[in-house]
């Protein structure tokens, strides 16, 4: 199957426009069924960013996630800055977290990096209830009321085109290759000449910003955070479900994750609540033995997909 | 906040300090193993933790069992949970690319930990079998705490006596420092992986077993003592399992340090903060890396 952009762009074209004009036809659930699904994209892209081109595993990939979320609402709150330069900063707050882990760990090769980033979300969720005086503690932080959902479902929508947008970028450019080389052997790609460390410190901060920036998004929306909602384990968990599920590594598999999952999720699994970290468990188990590469993996596999896609 | 600190202070934090590094010490010896043997770090080490408190939470309450005599039954039982973990999944990713056995044993260990909290619900648990304190020299010493760290001695003492002395022991540490030559040697590799990730969970039961005395237990309890075991390994030094006993009484003291200065609530901000130090000064660890 030849997949030429004269068939490619026109559709993407569709879909976009659809997306643009949906908030004006649809319901208010779907508008924000729609919210959640660009939100997933944009988390799932990023981690996939990291995790997935250079096979560096951050198990706290929602650490920045929540200090997007915390900086936007203390700016938002206490500073008094509109919502859409607090999303900014939240990215950037998000980024400088992850230059002060990625600095000591990346310079490592080995699990560090990712046992670092397992105890990050802990770390951030004490710092947070103790210094009370900023975060509100375990009380939480309440935003001024705000009705934005519209404008937030845009944004958030221009943040997941643009996360998609820059790993295609990524993918197809030789700071991808090189990311993908240190993947596949970081001791040949050291030997080839690559600078590793500012290689994966690079990519480990552009897939910080993204979580940054919706975590903020969502904080906005949504008027009331606390440190058990924006540090949860479980967005971590279904960030890597979804990238794993869709294929790592590629352009697609992120999005294609994202909404299958989120549409999975709200349909089947909202029935199962309690059984669901043990399916997400399972899929990981299975998709790490059975298909390491994904549906995308499978479907490039089988169409003779390009590997861009 | 200004503290006065007096001698006695002191020897508390030093004595609280050993205490829970006898604890430390064992749980992260489990996890150095299976990582030496195997170069696998195992994400569901602190939930196979939980599971052996569990064990000896129901032995304690439903036949009333002294809770010190049931270590041994939940580490034979995690045993045996190792080995079929070992057995069915975790070989199939020895040998792939570290992301592969990252994210298997991850999860496994969601899947763990959202069983425990099916059956056992949530609640927070406790053994209420022994409390109180001697006093010795104006220093507390928590007789639950004391007891423990007696327990935690003897089988990380009797863990090296075995990995020092026995064939079944060198066979480990062969397979640690050479898999291919210990192939050569006529060592079972396959059949020692299965024994290590056996041995190494039993070891993590028996930490969570003891814990199960000291506080309170409940499902989601394990994913600070893989962090904290990783964190005792990187101190000592990885694939240096004596290294893991340094790490593990350094890890007890500065948490205690930490407790006397700052607050408990921040006791884990300083854990981590030692492991972003450490990795930035001397990443090799304390004692140096593995020896080859």
């Amino acid at each position: 199957m030849r997949l030429s952009p004269a068939v490619v762009l026109p559709a993407l074209a569709v879909v976009l426009a659809a997306l643009v004009l949906y908030p004006f036809v649809g319901t208010g659930y779907g508008v924000r069924a729609m919210l959640q699904i660009f939100m997933w994209i944009a988390l799932a892209g990023s981690w996939n960013l990291i995790s997935g081109l250079t096979g560096y595993v951050s198990f706290g990939h929602v650490a920045f996630f929540g200090a997007g979320a915390y900086t936007g609402a203390i700016l938002v709150a206490s500073a008094g800055w509109s919502w859409p330069v607090a999303a900014l900063a939240g990215g950037i707050a998000a980024a400088l977290l992850a230059l002060f882990i990625g600095y000591p760990c990346l310079r490592l090769k080995g699990p560090y990096f990712a046992i670092a980033m397992l105890g990050l979300n802990e770390v951030l969720r004490a710092l947070v209830s103790y210094f009370e005086g900023l975060t509100g503690g375990g009380n939480g932080l309440s935003l001024p009321t705000l009705d934005a959902t519209r404008a937030i479902y845009y944004v958030m929508g221009v943040l997941a085109v643009a996360v998609t947008a820059m790993t295609y970028a990524i993918i197809t450019s030789r700071f991808g290759l090189r990311l993908m080389t240190i993947r596949e052997d970081e001791i040949a790609a050291e030997a080839m000449g690559i600078d590793t460390f500012h290689h994966k410190l690079a990519a480990f901060l552009l897939s910080a910003v993204g979580p940054g920036i919706a975590g903020a998004l969502t904080a906005r929306d949504q008027g009331y955070i606390e440190p058990l909602s924006v540090f949860p384990l479980a967005i971590t968990v279904t960030m890597i479900v979804m990238v794993l599920f869709g294929g790592k590594g590629t352009v697609w598999g992120p999005v294609l994750g994202a909404a299958a999952l989120f549409v999975i999720q709200e349909i089947v699994w909202a029935r199962y609540p309690y059984v669901h970290p043990l399916l997400f468990g399972a899929i990981i188990v299975a998709v790490v033995l059975l298909m390491p590469r994904g549906v995308l993996g499978l479907l490039q596999l089988k169409y003779r997909l390009p590997r861009t896609i | 906040m200004s503290v006065v600190v007096t001698p006695e202070m002191i020897g508390q934090v030093v004595i609280s300090g050993i205490l829970s590094g006898a604890l430390y010490a064992m749980v992260a010896l489990g996890l150095a193993l299976i990582f030496g043997v195997m170069r696998v770090i195992n994400i569901a080490h602190g939930p196979l933790l939980m599971l052996g408190a569990y064990v000896t939470f129901f032995l304690y309450s439903r036949t009333g069992m002294n809770p010190f005599l049931t270590v041994p039954l939940a580490m034979a039982a995690l045993f045996v949970v190792g080995v079929l973990l070992q057995r069915t999944l975790v070989f199939r990713v020895v040998d792939a690319p570290e992301l592969s056995s990252l994210l298997l044993t991850f999860g496994i260990s969601i899947a763990l930990v959202n069983v425990a909290q099916n059956l056992f619900t949530s609640d927070l648990r406790a053994v209420e079998y022994i409390t109180g304190s001697w006093s010795v020299g104006g220093v507390a010493l928590s007789k639950p705490r004391f007891i423990a760290f007696v327990f935690a001695l003897a089988v990380t003492g009797a863990a090296f006596l075995f990995l020092k002395t026995t064939r079944l022991g060198k066979a480990i540490r062969a397979t640690s420092q050479s898999r291919e030559v210990a192939l050569v040697c006529g060592i079972d590799v396959g059949r020692i992986h299965m024994l290590t990730f056996g041995l190494a969970s039993a070891l993590a039961a028996g930490g969570g077993a003891l814990l199960a005395v000291i506080v309170a237990i409940q499902p989601e309890m394990g994913g600070v003592w893989t962090f904290k075991s990783f964190l005792v390994i990187v101190l000592g030094g990885a694939g240096n399992y004596p290294g893991a006993l340094l790490g593990g009484l350094l890890l007890g003291l500065v948490e205690q340090l930490a407790s006397l200065f700052l607050t408990t609530q921040l006791s884990e901000v300083v854990a981590y903060v030692l492991l972003v130090l450490v990795l930035l000064v001397r990443p090799t660890g304390l004692l140096g890396g593995r020896q080859t």
